[in-house]
This record gives structure tokens, sequence and C-alpha cells, in this order.
């Protein structure tokens, strides 16, 4: 009755208000780097990936022809991106730019669209991209299932795709052409080996978990308990807790950790942002830089700059930069060579070595 | 026939255990776990680990205590973890000034966040669950439109709140027990509480006694909304950086949970301030120990769903009107 | 068609009803009337499967019925139609005729086509004509309270019990109404109707049941039962008894002066109230009659600003006071104690301290600070005053006796030192001591100077208690008894008197 059109106009009054309320707010903002001049405005030291796995010969791969397509030259056409998450995290920022500045540099015509963590949102995205007029597609989706009536829809005009960091589940060179991605199993194990590196092999170490039930978590931790398992018998993993990829919480967790294991010999962090809580948990406790080694993952910028300082001692990345693989592969299918249809990149990492001059690297 | 002075003797009586338990519950259990703990747990009996847990329980706490006046006024506030995430938005936004004129800038933004919830529940009758779930979504909205991104805190000023400490008490856990002063002086001895407290108890008969309800619930959202401002503050002083996407996230559940396991009814009309910090402090111990104990952080859920049901079954309303 | 034999419920601490009989034969309208507590509502819920009859039986076209539940008794043939429609205001008209029993097609999928057709037509035979595929929620109160009917009636009802079915119609629709009656009893239906209004039960009603504390007073055709035997059957004085009768702890006689403390001018509140305008002078007791839902307490709450009133003024001691603001009341010095003591007047959690000091609070407080020996003294004056038992003051109300209750109340209002004081059924439900305690103080507030005006159904205290007596009817004041007047006869006739200037205008 009434109370319902109360509530509807309640509810665009707070719309409203709040519309009015951040452009008012941001108006007359003063940030610590706009008060010191911002130094640091995202240097462009913008590395691509490496692939580990070569373009054709392991795996399977695929063709112009097999696909069902024609070759065309990638120069005059339209590429539509999709990204999933809202560019709230280094990981997402650096991927939208990798992948706006190879368009840039290619000549490429390149339409974006982000679907603010709302899968729904990204199946009317692509389809907006296609009805647009996207010759080719890289979409980085949100989930892995769902995909059907969008792929019907981009196999019906032959419009080659191409997922990154995450795969879909469908058939390769039928209803999409690659995945490129990163193995989130290695990632763990060459932490493990990092890790085994900083403490010597022996000793007790702690794992800040990710996010409960989500493949990154269950995989990084697979590959780090294995290697560690395999590789350094006096080394004991006696502690794990999910910081849930956040800061805050890697911070409450270690503080809680150092109180009741304080000979705790390493930290391994999941992502940078626990990894960078753990740190700040052990400034708060007095602790000297490297007295417990940390080995993080995802090579964002803070984290590379906690290896100079000498808290962490190392990172292994998980490279967003997706644009050059995505857009060669792009090329080298459109040309009519043959392409993987697993593409895994070769993740770089960081340590005290290279950590200083990687800081321009890092994202 | 005289009239008896308490004619319901027999229920009253029967009613007894369970208010007890109501009432001094929440002690005995943080007592309980003290004691576990000190028997069960590798280097707990130390200053370190008080002054580790104190200072978890902090921004908890303060949110708390806005909870428990939303509460005692029959509402609930679920905006506050959302204006935790706009707190410390506003708060690195505005850092450029000095941190004074940005802690003043987030706590402005957590009244207007308060004042919007008070008025939508007292002007237009919004359910409050319905209004501070508006505000929860727009807040957080709000507050990721202004900082989109985890931003580092280096002011010094910051750092000192963060981390620093007063005689050997740290910064965040002082303000919370000042506040927490405040707010149990300002339920008992001023006519702003007593009045809380009557419209919580039985709103029509506030109303018809003349007591200005709309005024009483708008302060009341607003002082919810600085206090969960402050908490953000005292967060963000501790994490030296500013995320607003995951600040403040199931705040709202913490803080409810404290109240109810304090012994302040939802229905109102009573706020138990001792009986919230003992909630608080009973949640943060039972996480610690869980998790100083290694167990799967699944357990942690299932012990709090428990010790929840335990104080509501605890409170459960006994025959009220 | 329906009879019911010897019915008795009881609930803890109250008797509702007490060895009830009531037969209902077909095409039969049978009213069904008494005051507050009567037992009306109790042996409605019994009829319909919402409570549980104690002893007693229910026949049912020959057979003996028991209802476990609301949809039971539906299903037996007998529907309810309450005060506020109960449907949901969202679905179409059509769902809500059919809700519950949706015509299936194959599949067992509602078939749309077959219900609003037949939606349709329902309405069409009680003379309604409305798109049955609407929202409810657009309809008037009037053509929904329409939609309850047919629904009644189209579920194949044997009995129709209506709940004070035009507590909220217009006149007009009111008229709808009782065609739609009439046409129940042209097919044999049996009406079980409950009303207030006098008017209403003579035109529509053939027989009536009066009940009064739980039971049977009488039974009989309406047209044999004059008003003014009807309304002494329900209030319970039996005309010969009531002369002469003296005034039990009331003086009643109060040295009323001067000009008027509280004046309400031509009052008007849709649905309950018709201008009605009184006056009150310091020292006076002023009675308010009427039968239940004659707007006694809607004119008390009018006044105090708890109801918005749609027009009319309230003055007190000729300054005008804004109508619809409890606070701007009180200000004023006008003080009212709800006929609902529990729900409206006490706050059950708060200890008798706070309940006494809780409208006077801003003034016993400094800078927002609560004095508390300033509180102190006043509460003690007035435990000590109105002679309050409680352990301490710091008991809580909630545990207080009902007579304790009511004088926390007064305390609470005396501390406001009020000009006018409405009292809304001050001795309902408290036990016959403290009763009359309560009628003592009410007489001693009256001869400090208050202006005092005193609702009551209990008419042994109406009369014995008020200097003057304004009679209300239909929301309307019909007629004021002064001096030698104030008696239980005049009341009476007052109340039972035919509708004569006509306020339907």
């Amino acid at each position: 009755m009434k109370s319902s059109a109360v509530r509807r106009t309640t509810t665009r009054a707070v719309l409203a208000a709040a519309v009015a309320a951040a452009l008012a707010l941001t108006g007359c903002a003063r940030t610590e780097d706009d008060a010191a001049g911002d130094p640091s405005a995202s240097a462009s030291g913008d590395t691509g990936q490496v692939v580990a796995t070569p373009g054709a010969g392991s795996g399977e791969t695929c063709t112009v022809e097999r696909f069902g397509g024609t070759r065309t030259d990638l120069a005059t056409a339209t590429v539509g991106f999709s990204q999933s998450e809202k560019e709230a995290n280094p990981f997402r920022i650096a991927e939208t730019a990798s992948i706006r500045a190879e368009a840039r540099s290619r000549g490429v015509e390149l339409l974006t669209a982000n679907a603010q963590s709302q899968f729904s949102k990204q199946i009317s995205d692509v389809q907006d991209l296609i009805a647009k007029g996207a010759d080719l597609l890289v979409i980085a989706p949100l989930n892995s299932d769902g995909w059907g009536p969008v792929l019907r829809a981009a196999a019906a005009r032959k419009i080659p795709i191409v997922t990154v960091d995450r795969k879909i589940n469908a058939t390769p060179c039928e209803d999409y052409v690659s995945f490129i991605g990163s193995d989130f199993i290695e990632q763990g194990r060459r932490a493990a080996d990092r890790m085994i590196e900083a403490t010597g092999g022996k000793g007790e170490v702690a794992i800040l978990l990710g996010a409960a039930g989500n493949n990154v978590t269950t995989e990084r931790t697979k590959g780090f308990k294995d290697r560690i398992e395999a590789e350094a018998p006096g080394l004991r993993v006696v502690f794990e807790q999910t910081g849930e990829f956040v800061r805050e919480k890697g911070q409450q967790v270690t503080e809680q950790l150092i109180q009741s294991n304080p000979d705790i010999t390493g930290i391994y962090a999941e992502n940078d942002e626990m990894g960078l809580g753990a740190v700040n948990a052990l400034k708060g406790a007095g602790r000297k830089p490297g007295a417990v080694k940390i080995v993080t993952v995802d090579g964002t910028r803070n984290a590379v700059q906690g290896i100079v300082d000498g808290w962490i001692s190392g990172v292994i990345e998980s490279n967003p930069r997706f644009g050059p693989i995505a857009f060669d592969t792009l090329d080298a299918f459109t040309k009519g060579e043959e392409v993987a249809q697993d593409i895994v990149i070769q993740d770089s990492a960081y340590t005290d070595v290279n950590a200083k001059s990687g800081l321009g690297r890092a994202y | 026939m005289t009239e008896p002075a308490a004619p319901r003797r027999v229920p009253w009586d029967r009613a007894r255990t369970p208010a007890f338990l109501q009432g001094y519950g929440v002690y005995a259990g943080v007592a309980v776990l003290l004691l576990a703990n000190v028997l069960l747990t590798p280097h707990f009996l130390s200053a370190e680990n008080f002054r580790t847990q104190a200072v978890q329980v902090a921004p908890v706490l303060v949110v708390a205590l806005g909870m428990a006046l939303a509460i005692g006024a029959e509402g609930v506030d679920l905006s506050v973890g959302s204006v935790m995430a706009l707190s410390t938005s506003l708060l690195s936004l505005y850092l450029g000034y000095g941190p004074w004129i940005a802690l003043i800038a987030a706590v402005v933004g957590g009244a207007a966040v308060g004042l919007a919830n008070g008025s939508l529940i007292a002007f237009v009758g919004v359910q409050p669950i319905v209004a501070t779930l508006a505000l929860m979504v727009a807040g957080r909205g709000l507050a990721l439109v202004l900082l989109p991104q985890l931003r580092d805190v280096r002011d010094p000023g910051m750092a000192a709140l963060g981390s620093q400490d007063l005689l050997g008490v740290p910064h965040p856990v002082l303000i919370a027990a000042v506040l927490a002063l405040a707010v149990g002086f300002t339920v008992r001895r001023t006519t702003f509480g007593r009045q809380l407290l009557a419209i919580g108890d039985s709103r029509p008969a506030a109303r018809l006694a003349g007591l200005p309800v709309r005024r009483v619930l708008i302060v009341v959202y607003i002082c919810s909304g600085v206090l969960a401002a402050i908490a953000g503050v005292l967060a963000t002083a501790r994490l030296q950086a500013s995320d607003p996407t995951s600040l403040g996230t199931l705040m709202e559940l913490s803080a409810i949970t404290a109240v109810v396991v304090g012994g302040t009814p939802l229905s109102g009309g009573r706020i138990r301030i001792g009986g919230t910090v003992a909630g608080a402090v009973l949640i943060q111990l039972l996480t610690a120990t869980l998790i100083k104990h290694d167990l799967p952080p699944s357990w942690t859920q299932i012990a709090q769903a428990v010790v929840i049901v335990l104080a509501v079954h605890a409170a459960r309303e006994r025959g009220k009107r | 068609m329906l009879s019911v034999t010897g019915l008795s419920k009881s609930f803890p601490g109250a008797r509702a009803l007490d060895g009830v009989d009531l037969a209902v034969r077909p095409a039969e309208v049978h009213a069904l009337v008494g005051e507050n507590g009567a037992g009306k509502s109790t042996l409605i819920k019994v009829l319909t499967g919402v409570y549980r009859p104690d002893e007693g039986e229910i026949v049912l076209e020959g057979r003996p019925v028991r209802f476990a539940t609301p949809l039971e008794a539906q299903r037996a043939g007998i529907s309810t139609i309450y005060q506020e429609v109960n449907l949901v205001p969202l679905m179409s008209v059509a769902r809500n005729l059919f809700l519950g029993r949706e015509p299936r097609g194959r599949l067992g999928l509602i078939d749309f086509r077959r219900m609003h057709q037949a939606a349709d037509e329902a309405l069409r035979a009680l003379g309604l004509r409305v798109d049955v595929r609407r929202p409810l929620r657009s309809l008037g109160v009037g053509a929904q309270q329409m939609v309850a009917l047919a629904r009644a009636v189209a579920a194949d009802a044997r009995v129709v019990v209506m709940d004070e079915p035009t507590s909220s119609l217009e006149p007009r629709e009111v008229r709808t109404l009782f065609e739609v009656i009439r046409t129940l009893k042209e097919r044999g239906i049996a009406v079980i109707y409950v009303s207030h209004r006098l008017d209403e039960l003579y035109e529509i009603c053939d027989t009536v049941t009066v009940l009064r504390d739980g039971r049977r007073v009488h039974t009989g055709s309406l047209a044999e039962l004059d008003r003014l035997r009807l309304v002494s059957l329900m209030l319970g004085r039996e005309m010969g008894e009531v002369r002469g009768k003296g005034r039990a702890e009331f003086t009643g006689a109060h040295r009323t002066s001067g000009e008027p403390v509280l004046e309400a001018i031509d009052l008007t509140v849709r649905h309950s109230l018709r201008g009605v305008s009184l006056r009150l002078r310091p020292g006076e007791v002023v009675g308010l009659g009427g039968l239940l839902g004659s707007g006694r307490s809607e004119t008390a709450r009018a006044v105090a600003g708890a109801l918005p009133a749609d027009s009319g003024r309230v003055l007190v001691a000729g300054v005008p006071v804004r109508t619809g603001s409890t606070p701007a009341a009180i200000r004023a010095g006008i003080s009212l104690l709800p006929e609902d003591r529990k729900a409206e007047g006490i706050v059950p959690g708060l200890s008798v301290r706070e309940n006494i000091a809780l409208a006077a609070l801003p003034g016993l407080s400094r800078f927002g600070l609560v004095d508390d020996a300033r509180i102190d003294r006043v509460v003690d004056t007035f435990v000590k005053r109105l002679r309050i038992k409680a352990s301490s003051p710091h008991q809580r109300v909630g545990e207080l006796s009902g007579g304790n209750q009511q004088k926390v109340l007064l305390a609470r209002w005396l501390a406001m030192r009020p000009r006018v004081l409405l009292l809304d059924e001050p001795t309902r439900g408290i036990d016959v001591g403290a009763k009359a305690e309560v009628r003592g103080l009410i007489d001693e507030l009256a001869d400090e100077g208050l202006g005092v005006l005193l609702i009551s159904s209990d008419m042994e205290e109406l009369i014995g208690g008020s200097d003057r007596v304004v009679v209300l009817r239909d929301g309307a004041v019909v007629a004021e008894l002064t001096g030698a007047e104030v008696t239980e006869e005049r009341l009476l006739r007052a109340i039972a008197a035919q509708e004569g200037g006509g306020p339907d205008d």
C-alpha cells in the first residue's frame, strides 16, 4: 500500500544522498599522497609473462581450421575484454592495465567491460561485447560454470575466445580456443622451495590459509605441503588458520600465533596481503626483521618492498600481466598457427637477490 | 484483603535460575575460558598475550557499545560494518590535512549514516532492520567509491594510535575503556539514557508519557554510527592501512553477539554495558583459544554459534507482557 | 443449524465463558451483544476453531462437531469476517477469493481462466463490479470487506460470523453490506452478527443473544426487546434496582467554579468521532457515558493528542493546544491514564521510581544528568501520598498488582502538576479494595481543583463519581446529564435512545 511507495522513495532518497555525498566528499579530499606530491604514481615497469609450456608440443593444440573460423589479421580486428571482479585489488588492476597497454601498443581496437563480481552481469557483458562487434574475446571468468549460452552465441559467429587466470568448464578448441593462467599448485611448491631455502629445512612453519572453499586456497596449500613433506622432513607444518586473504585477519591470526608459538620459524601466507598482516603483527610484537621467515604469493609492490626491508624472505609471483601472451596467442591463432589449449605461464619469484631491481616490475 | 507486593511469586521463583544465567553467565563463561587457557595453553599467562587480546577486542567492543544502545531501544544497527569501511575511506581521504581533521571527517561520516538510519526509523517508520540494512549496502558502496582499493597509512599520529601505549595500556584499549565507561554513564545517569530504556521497553507508553521518542531514536543511531566510525579509525590505525573492501565485514554479527551474550535482551528496555564488555571478551577469548590450539576454522564458527544459542536460551523472554 | 450448549472456557485467572447456550436457525441474522469482557470474542473464537472449549458441545446441522483449527471450522461451513480485513493485499482479488482452494487444471496448476470467471460471478452476485485481476489493495476498504464476504460465502458457508464488520465502513458501504446480508438470508445461510451499534442491530437482526460476564443473560426476538431493556441487559442494571442507590465511595459533589479548564470543540476523527464537544471546569468530575465503541476512549485520546484529530480544537484555560501532539498536550497540563494500562501506561521493565519520574524527567535533571536526590524526594512523596505498595521503589512495575500500577501512573502524572486528568477505565482489573482507594483519590484530586474526565464501564462508578455525564453514541454527543439527572436510569435511556438529531449529514 502506501508503505511500499514510501520505501521506494526512501530508497531513492538514500541513493541520491549517497551520490551527492560521494561527490561532496571527494571534492575537497586531500590524501597523504596528495599532500606529499604523489611519489608512486603507478610506475610502469610492465613486464609481460613468460610461457612455461612451449607454444606447441606437449599438450593439446588448436588451430583456426579446427576451430572452424577464418584467418584474419589481428591488427584490424576488434578485441573484447571482460573483467570479472571490480578493480579493487592490485591483481585485477594490473591485469586490466596489461590488456589495455598491449592492445594500445599493437594498435588493436579494444572494448572492455567489468562484471563487478556479478556473474549475471558478466554474461550480459560478454553478449554486449559480441553485439558491439568484437571479433575476438579475452575473458577473465568469474565462475567456471554457466557459460553455455554465451559460448553458443560466440561459436555461432565463430568468435575465438581466450580465457585468462581462471578456466571455464567447456570443450577447448570448440567452445573456446585457449586458457592462459598460472599453476597454483606449482606456486605452492615454489613457495615451499623458498621456505626450505630460507629456513634451512628445519623448524616449524605456520600457514595463513586463504578464504575457505576456494580452489586457489586448496591448490596453493596442497603444493606447499606436498613439497615440504617430500623435500624437507625437518620442517613441520604446525599451524593452519585462515586469514581470508585479508591483511587484518592475517595480522590478528599471526598475533595469536606468535603468542602461543613464540618459536615459530616460518610463515607461509597464501597471498601478499595476509603476509603483510603477519609483518604488522611481528613488528607490533617487537620482533626483528627476518627473525621469522615469511614467504608469500602474488608479487604486489608492497610485498616486494617487504623483501627489500628484510621482513619477507620470498614472494612467489602470480603474474597478472596477461596482455602480451593473450595477444600473442590470438595473433598466432588468427594467422593460422597452432596454439596450445592450456598455456601455463611461468611465474617469476622475488628474493632478497632480485627484490630491489624487481620492485619496478611488481604490481 | 491487602495487595501482595509480588503477586506472581511462584513463576518468579522458577525463573530465578535462567535469570541468574542471563545476568552472570557471561562472566562465568569468561572465567571458565581464562582458567582453561591458563591450564592448557602454553605461554598464555603473559602480559604480551593479554595485551594482544585486549587490542584485538577493542574495535569490536566499541562497535558493540553502539549496538547495545540500538538494541536497548528495541532496534538493531546492521550498518556498523559499513560505517567502519566508510570511516577508513574518509580517514585515508582526508589524512593530508593531518590526523585530527581526518578523524573528524571519519566521525562526521559515521554520524551522517546514523542520522540517515535514525531518520528512516523515527520519521518514515521503516523497521530498524530494513533501514540499517539499506545503509549497510549504501555505506559499503560509498566507501568503495571514495577509496576503491587498499591504501597504506603512513601518518605518524595514526601509527602511534595503533601501536603505542599510555602507562602500559595500548591506546585502542584505553579508548575502548573510556567509551565503555561513558556509554555506561549515559545509560545510567542521564535523562537520555532513562528515556532510551523506556522507549525500548514500551514505545506506546513512552509516547503517551510525552517522551521525545523520535529525537531519542535519532540520537541512538547517531551514537551507534559515531562509535562504529571510531572503531573504524582504531582498526585502521592498527592495520596501518585503509582497506574498505574488507574492513568491518560481518562486524554487525560480532557486535550483536557480544551484546546478546552479555545479557542485553533483544526485546529492548535493558542495556548491560558490563555484560557487553564481557560478551566481547568472551568471543575474543573463544576465537583466540581455538586459533592458538590450531583447531579448524569451522570450529570457531560452530563454537560461536553454540555460545549464541546458549545466550539466547538464557535470555528467553519469561512471560513478559 | 448451529447450536451450542453449556459452553465453558477458562483462561488462567478468568472464566471467559460459563455455560453459554446459543442456537442459530437457518436464514436468521442473530445479534450477539455484550460489553467488554462479556465473552463475545471468546465465543466466536470457539465457534471458529481458534480456541477449544473446556466444556460443552457444538452441534452443526445435527452433528456434534469439534474444531481443532480455523481451517477445520471453515471446511465444516463456518466462515468468519473480522473487523480488519485479513486477506493478502498484494494478490489479485480472484486469488484472494480462492486462496487455498484454487481451481486446478491438468498438472495441478491453477486454472486462472476458470478462477477469474468464477470470481467475477461471485462478486457480481454480491453487487460488486471490479476487475478481479487487480491486486486486492487497490480496492477500497469496503470493497475489500465485500471480497472477504464473497470469500466466506463462496466457501459454501452454512454459517457466517461477522465480528464488527461495519467499524471501518462508510455509510454507503454499510448499505451494500446489509443488502448482501439479506441475500445471504434468502439463501438460507445463518449469520451471527456482532456489533455495538444499536441502530444497525435493529435494522438487520432478527434475534439477539446478550452475554454478560461470560454468561448468557437473554435470548429472544430483537423486535420484541426495546432499546432501553437491551441496554440495561448489556450493562447489567435492572431498571427497578437502579433507583435510590447510594453513592458508594465517591462523594460525587464538588465545588466547581469559574471558567472551564478544558474545552474540546467539534473534535472529529474519521470512523470514530463526529464533532464531539465538551467542557471541564476546575474541581469537576465529568463522566463520559456510552456503550463500547461509542467513542469514549477516542475522545480522551484525541484531547490528549494521542489520536490525531481531523478537525476540532482543544483549549486549556482558554489557550489553544496543538492537537495530535502528546508533548504539546502534556505541556498544556493534560494527562491521560490510558485504557490499556499494561501496553500503553506502565513501562513494565523499569522500576516504580523510574516509572513515576518518566514524564517529569527533564524537569528533574540538570544539564541532561538525572538528579537522583530530587527524584527520590518526588517518588517518596507520591508513594506515601498515594499509598503505593511496592517492596521498594526499585521493584519492577511489571511485578506490581493492577491497583498499584494504576497508582504509579497517577503519580507519574501528578508529578507533572497537571490541570486536567483524563481517566480511561481507571479501576478496570483492580481488586475491590484498591478500587475504593483509586476512587477516593479521584475525589481528592478534584477537590484540589483538577478537572477530571472519567470513563468507566462500571455504571455505579460513573454515576457515583461524576458531577455531570456526557453521553456518547456512535462517536457523537447525544445527551448531557447534570445535577439531579445523573442517575443510572437517565443514563440508560440516553444510551438507548433512538437516533434523534441527524448526525448522518
